[in-house]
């Protein structure tokens, strides 16, 4: 039988595939149902806070941050409660990170303000002076995707029912409707911001990346 | 088909897949070098403005190694390998070469494509699974035409039992296939909605759920794409160069099952202390140490192929090499099990001591078995000797100098880092804010930064002598046994 | 909780067989030797015999009409 097995590609092929897919399918795909449920009063992320989700993502904040508390005594007393698996159930991709080059981020909406952030995104080491992160001024320059937002949103609702425009939960609407929102969202946030550009900016209807990435930033609690 | 007189294995492929190993390969290191150099002088962010930062350049360097480089290697052995295992040459099928030469130039494009995608911060967001969804489309019809191309010769092929070298690359084919798959599903918002960016998807798994599946991913494309392999490649190479028939062949054969099982489970201890269920961060755990005998199994295996002919070592520096890769290789599997745990994992997690792992696997035993492989190749494939025999010595302690630097100093950082983040004082508060905790590691990240230019180097010469060899090298007039001739 | 028992009986008798299978192979391949019916060493030399004008180890029923060698 094994010998058999040696010399017939396609019977090999079978086996090793076999025994490959084992492990996945014992391992992962039992515990989709239970891992995807969200905690109590979780809310899917605003079109802006999503758009600024996708500013982290594209510039891979994640490579240097995570978002991942774990429960030693040591990271709550730094960083708050250990992070929970029903969290992340809007996170699609999950941005938990596997190498802290900076601290986690998973709470840092508890104790870093909107005025923190935009002088630290600016120019790191006037807050920090021996950071090492590199400073992202095209943020306030670069205008925010709010229409690849909006489409995500769309996506995750029409596809995996993410619970969008529910009674006392957070209004998706038309594109239109959306973009109002999303306006009058980022002009709460640069209401605390000193940047003259991004407040210009805002004021003419254009959001600049650093403030849905604030808006994200400051949600994440 | 050709009369038997004329008929020689075709290489075209291989030299094809030969030459962006050696292209992946420098832009790979030198875009790792500068990284590595920006976390030690941060200055060096803005060189390229937006597009030259640390974050948008990380995802640069970990794809273009491995599925550049590496798999260029993986590509350009497999076409050499399979012919010679199978005695069957390429240009006895006319498909087969078609394929072979589609698969190639896809390959090539897209590459090149997925770089710039990334430069330009189109991103799926998880680990070594960036690419955006149009560029997936085209990894997998690249892998599909591999697995034509496997099995197309496989299936014209002379000698009934395939060699144990054959079994790694099948299994790197379904592995890779299987795992890409599964973990790069995704929506593409665009199509659903009708907005926004056609070059934006969102994961078909939330949160926990695209954790499992990433790491299930993520540990095991290093499996499937530096383990696997490249275990083919020294299964067929090491003997081939020393003259010696493997040690144990048996051994390799049961080493093939026993690493096909464990492996998959192992993904996991990415995960440990995370919010996953603790059974599978234990069987995560628990198999990640299993693992250590079918890994050791392959690698004691080649050592002691060389078992009497220990002289080689002095003889000829591309056993050098290959010893040295499987001796880095038995180095790595057993760092990566200890990493595993679950005690020694809380305080290595998130530190440096986990890239250090990562690269003296890779740097140590990947790079160097593909660099032996291809000056193997090379003056089979160009019947030309290989062109100075001084610059491979000089270019051989260079880059060891250089992984034993890197590795040293990230075990150091790593655990540096780890121990003073949980260090408390006598009241049993915090004793470092978490900046005290960087700035700490800047000697170590400049010693990285130092290896990274000297392996640098050592590619580069790498790279110079195998030009040197293709363009202005003696001619051979037979193709070589074994030994590879070198000026 | 009903598939987690599932999960965990298949786990174990998978694993059980998997082990079974595994060992079974080594029992296979040292036996087969000892009886001579199979010798699994001669296919450790294949890297060294691989011209294209080398006899194949096992020769492939199916490509001896392409074969013109001795």
């Amino acid at each position: 039988m094994f010998h058999w097995l040696e010399k017939n590609p396609f019977f090999f092929s079978v086996g090793v595939f076999i025994v490959i897919a084992f492990a996945g399918l014992i391992e992962i795909l039992p515990n989709f149902a239970e891992a995807s449920r969200p905690v109590q009063g979780l809310k899917p992320y605003t079109v802006l806070e999503l758009a600024g989700k996708e500013v982290y993502k594209k510039d891979n904040c994640m490579s240097c941050h995570s978002q991942m508390i774990r429960p030693f005594k040591s990271e709550t007393d730094r960083y708050g409660q250990y992070s929970l698996s029903g969290e992340y159930a809007y996170d699609r991709p999950f941005l938990w990170g596997s190498k802290r080059t900076g601290p986690d981020l998973h709470r840092v909406g508890n104790y870093r303000t909107t005025d923190w952030h935009e002088t630290h995104m600016f120019e790191p080491t006037a807050v920090v002076p021996s950071s090492i992160m590199p400073a992202y001024k095209h943020h306030f320059t670069n205008i925010a995707d709010i229409e690849t937002a909006y489409a995500e949103a769309f996506t995750v609702k029409a596809v995996f029912n993410t619970p969008y425009d529910v009674e006392g939960g957070v209004k998706l609407g038309t594109w239109e409707e959306a973009q109002k929102m999303a306006l009058a969202e980022a002009k709460l946030i640069t209401a605390d911001m000193k940047n003259k550009n991004v407040k210009d900016a805002v004021e003419s209807g254009k959001i600049p990346e650093i403030v849905a990435l604030i808006a994200y930033l400051n949600r994440l609690k | 088909m050709q009369s038997n007189a004329a008929l020689e294995y075709d290489y075209s492929i291989a030299k094809l897949f030969t030459y962006t190993t050696i292209l992946f390969g420098i832009l790979g290191m030198i875009v790792g070098t500068l990284i590595a150099s920006q976390l030690a002088f941060p200055e060096l962010n803005y060189l390229l403005g937006e597009y030259g930062t640390f974050s948008r350049l990380r995802p640069v360097h970990t794809t273009v190694v491995i599925f550049g480089f590496t798999l260029s290697g993986v590509f350009a052995t497999f076409y050499y390998v399979a012919q010679r295992v199978l005695k069957v040459s390429m240009a006895e099928s006319k498909f087969l070469m078609v394929i072979g030469k589609i698969h190639f130039w896809l390959y090539f494009v897209g590459a090149l494509l997925a770089t710039i995608s990334l430069l330009l911060g189109f991103t799926a967001g998880k680990e070594y699974a960036q690419y955006e969804w149009p560029i997936d489309i085209v990894i997998v019809i690249v892998w599909v035409l591999w697995g034509v191309s496997l099995f197309g010769i496989i299936g014209i092929r002379r000698e009934k039992s395939l060699y144990i070298s054959l079994w790694y690359y099948i299994a790197c084919f379904l592995g890779v296939a299987m795992l890409y798959l599964f973990n790069n599903m995704e929506v593409p918002t665009a199509l659903v909605s009708g907005y926004g960016n056609i070059m934006h998807s969102v994961s078909m798994y939330s949160g926990t759920n695209d954790a499992l599946v990433q790491w299930w991913w993520g540990h095991n494309a290093v499996a499937f794409v530096f383990t696997v392999p490249i275990v083919a490649m020294i299964y067929y190479f090491l003997p081939k160069e020393s003259g010696q028939a493997i040690y144990s062949y048996k051994l390799s054969l049961l080493s093939f099952w026993g690493l096909m099982f464990v492996y998959l489970w192992a993904g996991s201890h990415h995960l440990l202390y995370s919010p996953v269920p603790d059974w599978m961060q234990t069987m995560g755990s628990i198999f990640s140490i299993v693992l250590i005998l079918p890994s050791w199994g392959s690698a004691i295996n080649m050592l002691l192929t060389m078992k009497g002919e220990w002289n080689q070592l002095t003889e000829n520096p591309l056993i050098k090499f290959m010893v040295l890769a499987s001796t880095f290789y038995m180095l790595s599997t057993l760092e990566g099990p200890i990493q595993a745990i679950k005690s020694v994992n809380a305080i290595a997690h998130f530190t440096d001591w986990i890239p250090g792992h990562v690269h003296d696997g890779v740097l140590g035993w990947v790079v160097f078995m593909i660099m032996a492989a291809i000056f193997h190749m090379t003056p089979r494939m160009f019947k030309r000797e290989i062109y100075s025999r001084k610059l491979l010595e000089s270019q051989f302690w260079l880059q060891t100098v250089a992984v034993v630097l890197y590795f040293t100093s990230m075990w150091i950082a790593g655990i540096t880092q780890g121990m003073m983040w949980r260090a408390v004082d006598e009241y049993g508060n915090l004793m470092y804010s978490f900046i005290d905790t960087v700035t700490v590691l800047h000697p170590y990240y400049a010693i990285r930064a130092l290896s990274g230019v000297l392996y640098l180097v050592g590619f580069l010469m790498f790279a110079f002598n195998i030009y040197k060899t293709i363009t202005a090298s003696k001619r051979l007039e037979e193709e070589p046994q074994f030994k590879t001739p070198m000026a | 909780m009903e598939i987690r028992e599932l999960q965990a009986y298949a786990n174990f008798f998978f694993t059980m067989f998997l082990v079974f299978l595994l060992y079974g192979y080594i029992v296979h391949l040292y036996r087969s030797e000892k009886k001579g019916e199979r010798d699994y060493e001669k296919y450790a030399d294949m890297a060294l015999h691989d011209e294209i004008s080398d006899a194949p180890v096992d020769v492939n029923p199916k490509t001896l009409d392409k074969k013109g060698k001795e």
